[in-house]
């Protein structure tokens, strides 16, 4: 091995080498096998290097980031955006919540067709009346429609959680394991917390979508997350650990 | 693009939410890869993850913007991750060596790595392997695409010592990756 020369190749591989050196190095590999292998080694390294996934974390570290802020007093509360109509705003938010909730609610009936039709309880937790003295009849109207998208997202959570305790009653305790278990409580505590701290954040600023956007995407995350727990216990009862492993590996990624 | 960097700054300084969120989402990737890769399981990275975004938004009043906001997260997130490292091996009385000086030793005569198929798990399983100050170095300049000079500006140390370390890191790798396809 031309040790000279290691420099220049790694050099080369940087893209650092100068025009003179450069030259130098390409006579000398055109001469030189071990060096012409030796930078197709670097270039190998270099090459897989530059291919490695990108790792995501999953979506609890910035929510764990977000609380550790709010309880530190380190962040504002949601500022209102008056410039904008709320209404259209909301109307949007609506529809998009009619789509997610059937969806849910499409899925659920799929996976429970065969379960016993007990009629779901819905929790129906909806935000208390604001007492903003500013409020006309429009806010108002604009009031009655974000409790009612609420409203709809609180029963598909309902449905879920019930399918989730009569597809758990319904077979042996251990249907999930130990560490699985405690990893969906962690995440159900996680966004449970986020529900509560936007909906605070929306009861005293009704008027702010962003605490709105905030409380909704808490909601989506609770939709999806039972959807989960259900579709995995479902997979564990066909006995398909492949299924099973799939979902819970995009549980411990969400 | 700096001085969008510096609006969305100002905003978090002034406590917006929102604004720190765009801030997470636009580098929390690069700096989880990182944190991962430094620290060899993603469970003790998301910890690390979170410690170092709230460092950030503690320490963004000292930001000046003499750096790109990406480079000062790196060097965030590389402190972290090296003091985590030390701690956990004080705790374990490992030896660690930051700036290392032995390139590892290759034996001539090998099949090329080109010719062994040296896939990303391989890599990945070599590189929990290398000392941590080369790795660090590498995986900043390799991986994730920065210039020697904001490698330097990252880990703290001059631009001729970030080349060294990587080049060292480079020879290191293909010593461990021609070792584990011939064992």
């Amino acid at each position: 091995m031309h040790t000279a020369y290691r420099e220049s190749i790694q050099e080369l591989i940087d893209g650092t080498i100068g025009g003179i050196r450069r030259a130098e190095l390409e006579r000398h590999l055109a001469e030189c096998a071990e060096c012409r292998s030796f930078l197709a080694d670097m270039e190998t390294i270099r090459q897989t290097a530059d291919s490695l996934d990108r790792l995501e974390p999953p979506d609890r570290v910035w929510l764990q980031i977000a609380g550790r802020l709010r309880q530190e007093g380190r962040v504002q509360p949601p500022q209102p955006r008056p410039a904008r109509s709320p209404r259209y705003a909301l109307l949007a938010i609506a529809a998009a919540l009619v789509l997610a909730v059937g969806a849910a609610i499409v899925a659920l009936v799929s996976q429970y067709r065969a379960t016993p039709a007990t009629p779901p309880t819905a929790t129906a937790t909806v935000a208390e009346p604001t007492g903003n003295p500013n409020a006309d009849l429009a806010v108002e109207s604009v009031e009655t429609e974000f409790r009612l998208a609420e409203q709809h997202y609180q029963n598909a959570i309902a449905k879920l959680e019930q399918a989730a305790r009569l597809d758990q009653a319904g077979r042996d305790a251990n249907t999930l394991d130990a560490q699985t278990a405690a990893m969906l409580q962690k995440n159900l505590q996680v966004i449970d917390q986020a529900i509560a701290e936007s909906r605070e954040a929306v009861r005293s600023e009704p008027l702010s979508a962003a605490a709105r956007d905030s409380l909704f995407d808490a909601l989506r995350r609770k939709v999806a997350l039972l959807q989960d727990t259900i579709a995995l216990m479902n997979e564990m009862r066909k006995g398909n650990s492949a299924g099973a492993a799939q979902i819970v590996d995009g549980l411990n990624k969400s | 693009m700096r001085t969008e960097e510096m609006a969305l700054v100002d905003r978090c300084r002034g406590g917006d939410l929102a604004a720190f969120e765009e801030l997470y989402r636009a580098h929390a990737g690069k700096l989880f890869s990182v944190a991962c890769r430094m620290v060899g399981n993603p469970t003790d990275a998301e910890d690390l993850l979170q410690e170092i975004f709230l460092s950030a938004h503690r320490k963004l009043d000292g930001f000046r913007g003499e750096s790109a906001l990406g480079t000062w997260l790196y060097r965030l997130a590389t402190n972290h991750c090296l003091d985590y490292l030390r701690s956990r091996a004080a705790r374990t009385n490992q030896l660690t060596d930051e700036l290392d000086d032995e390139p590892g030793r290759y034996e001539p005569g090998r099949a090329g790595l080109a010719e062994q198929a040296v896939t990303k798990m391989d890599l990945e399983r070599a590189l929990a392997q290398l000392p941590e100050g080369c790795r660090a170095a590498f995986l900043l300049h390799d991986v994730q695409g920065l210039e020697h000079r904001e490698v330097a500006q990252a880990l703290g140390i001059a631009e001729g010592t970030s080349k060294s370390q990587v080049h060292k890191a480079r020879l290191r790798l293909r010593s461990l990756l021609s070792r584990e396809k011939s064992g």
